[in-house]
């Protein structure tokens, strides 16, 4: 079993540093916007982060769901990236909403409104909050795999669906919408600059935490696994005694499986 | 501008801390996993033809369960 | 596998005959919704007129996930499910017989639903044939969604907390499309009415085309 490879420990350094010199850059180096002044520093913080949350999070999730479900690709890795997306997914849709909230307070007045964005959005966040609990029951890692994939798959299909809607409602109901026009402030030079090196550390910062997440999920399951064949062979132990006593082994810590089908009555107990 | 301080603090922050518990719960795996491994090929804290419990860990037993 | 979906929807509607749990309990929960929304945003006239099709729809989601909760039910006696999947009826029949039984009373509970909805909140439909349309392909898209989020949280012990939650987000959509259609069908806007048909129209072919598709690998895993 291999320890977390070193990529990983190089990309958490690149995201650290970027996001540092990102930080750096965004709030001391380039000048405040004309229109909105200093509240321009947002942009290179809310975007990159709601790309990272919607785009690269929600869609590896749906990709790795995809794969899991092909049978020709099917492998639990599969399943666990997925997790591991969706759970990076879910904070960093959460910051989405709070920063595109802070923004707002300031620009609009208001915490929050039914901009489409903002709408679709939290529909996302609920999306994938419902994923997490499905995934929280316990089961046979494969059956609990194929659920999960499932549910991420028909998840994801309604995420067009629900874009089109919001925004159809929205400008139906009140012209174009306020965030829209903000979102998009023409940016220049070191502005533009500061913005992509923005996208890049968040981008790494993903990278970074769904490959701990996903060991963690590798470890998670091997210790279930491990601790059930523990169990188990303590029961077996048992049946090789002659009187068996219960020997109340801590196995009580919730940890699934498919039961343990091959626990026999202890024999020669003379019942 | 406050906004803009409380934005960049908020989301470093939780990404901060997010990271962290990330890290606190993969080292708390590697441990667990140890653990268990261990167990595994430890004598079982099983019990004694007489009934009397053994206590857990005790070395020196022959029933050494074999291979994984 | 029209045989057999017609098979699998005879015996649920068979079942729902027999045992009428939607007409006593489904639809007089419907109907208690709409006299709590009542309660909810005061007795005037003009609040719940322009609220009328919007909490038309609330009722029906919530009805979904009642009437998709039934149909799993019908399946959680012991063994049931395993019968089911060993009889060799095509996964892909059973998905479209329990969303055809599911789709026949919500359309009826929603036909129910829509004349307490006039007589209690006092509205008129000016086209009856664009609610209608929206009904339809609206009430497609939410038995099959909830079909496919009924067999996937079938053989759990959660599934009454986890059925609304993994459902009703999915059909928020059909609640935005199919209140602004019932609310044009209202006002008799057909041209903006029509436009919410294609966002039901997709949606209700995308969730039924899954269903069919999806239904066998999930059956494997309850």
């Amino acid at each position: 079993m291999t320890a977390q490879p070193r990529w990983v420990r190089i990309v958490g350094a690149l995201a650290v540093v970027s996001s540092a010199a990102t930080v750096w850059l965004a709030l001391w180096v380039t000048p405040p916007d004309k229109v909105q002044g200093n509240l321009v520093r947002l942009v290179y913080l809310h975007p990159p982060i709601a790309w990272v949350a919607i785009y690269l999070a929600f869609g590896l999730a749906a990709l790795s769901s995809l794969l899991y479900l092909w049978r020709r690709t099917r492998s639990l890795f599969w399943d666990r990236v997925a997790a591991a997306a969706v759970e990076v997914g879910v904070v960093f849709n959460a910051l989405t909403l709070v920063t595109g909230s802070i923004w707002g307070r300031p620009s609009w007045g208001v915490w929050w409104t039914w901009d489409a964005r903002l709408t679709s959005t939290a529909l996302l966040l609920i999306l994938f909050l419902g994923y997490m609990a499905l995934r929280r029951v316990p089961a046979d890692p494969e059956i609990r795999a194929r659920r999960c994939a499932v549910a991420a798959l028909v998840a994801f299909v309604d995420v067009p669906i629900v874009h089109f809607s919001v925004v159809w409602w929205q400008t139906l109901h009140q012209g174009a919408t306020v965030l829209n026009a903000n979102l998009s402030p023409t940016i220049h030079g070191s502005m533009a600059w500061t913005l992509l090196l923005g996208f890049i550390a968040f981008t790494l910062m993903f990278v970074w935490m769904v490959a701990v997440r996903y060991r963690v999920e590798v470890l998670s399951d091997r210790i279930g696994d491990e601790e059930l064949e523990v169990s188990l062979a303590e029961r077996w132990a048992e049946g090789d005694q002659a009187e068996p006593v219960a020997a109340g082994t801590g196995n009580g810590n919730g940890t699934s499986g498919p039961g343990q089908p091959f626990v026999a009555e202890p024999s020669g107990s003379g019942r | 501008m406050r906004y803009v301080d409380a934005g960049y603090i908020i989301a470093l922050s939780v990404l901060f801390v997010y990271a962290l518990s990330l890290i606190v719960r993969r080292r708390r795996g590697e441990r667990a996993l140890l653990v268990a491994e261990r167990d595994l090929e430890a004598p079982v804290p099983g019990v004694t033809v007489s009934g009397v419990p053994v206590p857990e860990g005790a070395s020196g037993a022959d029933e050494q369960l074999g291979s994984r | 596998m029209l045989r057999d979906a017609l098979l699998v929807a005879g015996k649920d509607l068979r079942i729902e005959a027999r045992s009428r749990v939607a007409l006593w309990q489904v639809l007089p929960f419907a109907m208690l919704s709409l006299v709590l929304f009542a309660f909810a945003l005061g007795p005037g006239q003009l609040a719940l007129r322009q609220a009328a099709p919007g909490l038309f729809w609330l009722a029906v989601l919530f009805s979904t996930v009642l009437a998709v909760q039934r149909s799993v039910a019908i399946e959680s006696g012991e063994g049931t499910r395993d019968g089911l999947r060993l009889s060799g009826i095509d996964p892909a029949g059973i998905f479209l017989g329990k969303a055809s039984a599911v789709f026949l009373e919500l359309l009826v509970l929603q036909a129910v639903l829509w004349a307490g909805v006039t007589v209690l909140f006092g509205v008129h439909l000016r086209t009856p044939w664009l609610a209608l349309v929206a009904s339809v392909l609206a009430t497609i898209g939410l038995a099959s969604a909830g079909v496919i989020y009924g067999a996937l949280s079938a053989g759990l012990r959660v599934r009454e907390t986890l059925l609304p939650l993994l459902v009703l987000p999915v059909v928020a959509p059909v609640l935005l499309a199919g209140s602004r259609a019932w609310a044009a069908a209202i006002g008799g806007s057909v041209a903006s009415g029509v436009s919410w048909l294609r966002i039901l129209g997709p949606f209700a072919v995308a969730y039924l085309v899954l269903g069919l598709v999806l239904y066998g690998p999930l059956q494997e895993a309850s």
